[in-house]
């Protein structure tokens, strides 16, 4: 025997939304998450995480490899991979990282014209792109910090006296907070400021590239090492003149990629033996200084006039 | 009731051109046609209500708010544009949810919504496929589905029915007549299509070189005329003299006769010439007006 069902269906048609509109927080705050998903490929195929994994590898790696060594011999460890040295070799990755993801954050957008469905709703242009900005500036502290706090914990866990430990290198972590937002802000601005200038994500990672292997290569064109200019025997750089000159040591300033590296080495007070690390060194404190703040704030001006004016 | 957008004296001036020339016109609730052809100043108009641009004087309101003066009154407002505006590699629903979060809706709510506005739009079933998939028609619908997916009050739609095949065009007038009339949105298009006014629209704007030069409800347009339009088998010039006899003015135009301003007692008259003429009736009845007719009486 069977029963009759006794459900029934109902259209309940169009219901009008009377709950809460959070104006223009709420869509802050969704474009920046929005923006930090699509970095680190979240919500997206395997292919759009493996640039973020590589790099979560190439900045921990290094910190991992040095707690390891610290667990054997914590002075061996800071000789091997200091917090200023750190910076050093993680800026390449981090520089390769913000110059492919960074486009993807906002060429798109206006590719498939979706700004304009943006840019209808209780948002301005400024907001769109200070998201943006700030969700793409997160993800670059995340992984300048990462690493250092890796490096601080795992070492003084290793170290026998932690006490002490925390006595002779708390200041590392001031410093490296400091130093990490200095490198963390140029690459974000400079990539995103780029990237403005085209729709073609390919394009836009190109010139970011061009731009930092062009400062380094034209800083060591003209920054080369007059051999006449060697007094000492072995020729250590220390002593070496510019091909240009005396004050062809302010071309080193031109490579570009390296501008936050000069204030990390200033905050850590790390004496940089590379040879433009000489040069900058060599010249008044104001001009590094100077020089980062110009590559910073000039892209970000020019990133907030270029939405600013935008016309739909 | 109070007129939802209002433009009052609006002017905008693009250097030298000018787009819009001291316009006033309303928009009340319900479907209104924003007519004209390209260049007439539709599409300035549209972004003068969203707050995108800054009239050169006059005003564009929403309920007595400017939205360029306070973007929040865009939350209220939605718009679909002519052009392709979507994303190619997200779903349906996620792209809708995002949307509805920048409209401002906290995010459970936003999800409810993206769900709920699929069904209507009739994309329930492929809501989960990448939006780069879908063809055509689907793309409209999704570009129609974000423009109403925050509930706004009115939503602005660009040319919706442009690049849509017949079967297409049909079910996009159907869906905008449904968010005009069941919704409870109200919805302006723009078009230079008169056939998608006359099919769906309430209420007519038509703008001609940033001027509006006719306005009002749709159906004045196109009521009963006093236009008699009679039509024979043969004997036009013998019932033209029987009617002329019976002093009704009536021409010929083609195989018809007209006669303007009819009026009952031309009824008799012409019942009594057909009868004289022994004249074979095919049809006699009152002219209908079109929409067409709004650009040949419009002043120039």
């Amino acid at each position: 025997m069977t029963t009759e069902s006794r459900g029934e269906l109902f259209d309940i048609g169009y219901r009008r939304y009377d709950g809460p509109r959070e104006g223009l927080w709420r869509a802050r705050q969704t474009l920046w998450t929005n923006g930090i998903r699509t970095a680190l490929g979240i919500g997206r195929g395997m292919r759009a995480k493996i640039l973020p994994l590589l790099l979560l590898i190439g900045v921990v790696g290094p910190a991992v490899i040095t707690v390891i060594i610290a667990s054997q011999s914590p002075e061996a460890a800071r000789d091997a991979l200091s917090p200023p040295t750190y910076y050093h070799l993680v800026s390449t990755f981090v520089m390769i990282f913000a110059a492919i993801v960074a486009p993807e954050l906002i060429c798109p957008d206006r590719r498939d014209r979706v700004l304009h469905l943006y840019l209808v709703r209780p948002i301005r242009p400024l907001d769109y792109i200070l998201s943006r900005w700030a969700a793409f500036f997160a993800v670059m502290l995340f992984f300048v910090y990462i690493g250092q706090i890796i490096m601080f914990a795992g070492t003084l866990l290793a170290s026998g006296d932690q006490w002490q430990y925390i006595k002779d290198y708390w200041l590392d972590v001031p410093k490296f907070m400091v130093a990490g937002l200095a490198i963390a802000a140029f690459y974000t601005t400079l990539s995103l400021a780029i990237s403005s200038f085209t729709v073609r994500r390919a394009y836009a990672s190109a010139f970011i590239v061009g731009v930092f292997i062009m400062g380094a290569a034209s800083s060591g064109i003209l920054t080369g090492c007059d051999e006449s200019s060697f007094d000492v025997p072995e020729g250590t750089p220390v002593n070496c003149v510019p091909i240009t000159g005396e004050n062809g040591k302010w071309f080193a300033l031109l490579d570009v990629a390296r501008a936050p590296t000069h204030i990390s080495n200033m905050v850590f007070d790390y004496e940089d033996e590379s040879l433009t690390g000489i040069y900058v060194q060599d010249l008044p404190s104001a001009a590094p200084i100077g020089w980062y703040l110009l590559m910073v704030v000039v892209p970000g001006f020019i990133l907030v006039r270029r939405y600013q004016r935008i016309s739909l | 009731m109070p007129p939802l957008l209002e433009a009052k004296q609006l002017t905008k001036r693009y250097g030298d051109t000018l787009a819009l020339d001291a316009v006033d016109f309303e928009v009340h609730e319900g479907v209104t046609g924003l007519l004209g052809p390209n260049g007439a100043g539709k599409s300035t108009s549209i972004k003068l209500f969203l707050g995108l641009l800054r009239p050169t004087s006059g005003s564009a309101e929403l309920s007595g708010v400017r939205p360029y003066e306070s973007i929040s009154a865009r939350a209220r407002m939605g718009y679909m544009p002519e052009h392709d505006c979507l994303p190619t590699s997200t779903t349906a629903t996620e792209f809708l949810t995002h949307m509805a979060q920048v409209s401002g809706l906290p995010a459970a709510q936003a999800r409810t919504r993206a769900a709920d506005t699929l069904r209507h739009v009739g994309l329930h079933e492929e809501r989960y496929r990448s939006i780069g998939e879908y063809s055509t028609g689907m793309k409209q619908r999704v570009k129609l589905a974000q423009s109403i997916v925050h509930d706004p009050v009115i939503v602005l739609l660009d040319e919706p029915t442009a690049g849509l095949d017949p079967a297409g065009r049909d079910e996009m007038l159907e869906l905008i007549q449904k968010i005009g009339k069941e919704f409870g949105i109200s919805v302006v298009i723009s078009t230079h299509l008169i056939g998608d006014v006359e099919r769906i629209c309430d209420r007519v704007i038509l703008l001609e070189g940033g001027k509006v030069t006719q306005q009002g409800e749709v159906s004045s347009y196109t009521q009963e005329t006093q236009t008699l339009y009679i039509e024979i088998d043969g004997k036009l010039d013998d019932l033209l003299a029987a009617l002329a006899k019976r002093k009704v003015q009536a021409t010929a135009d083609g195989g018809i006769i007209l006669i303007e301003q009819a009026t009952d007692v031309d009824y008799d008259a012409i019942r009594d010439a057909i009868v004289e003429v022994d004249a074979r009736l095919r049809r006699l009845a009152p002219g209908c007006g079109r929409l067409t007719d709004m650009f040949r009486s419009a002043p120039k």
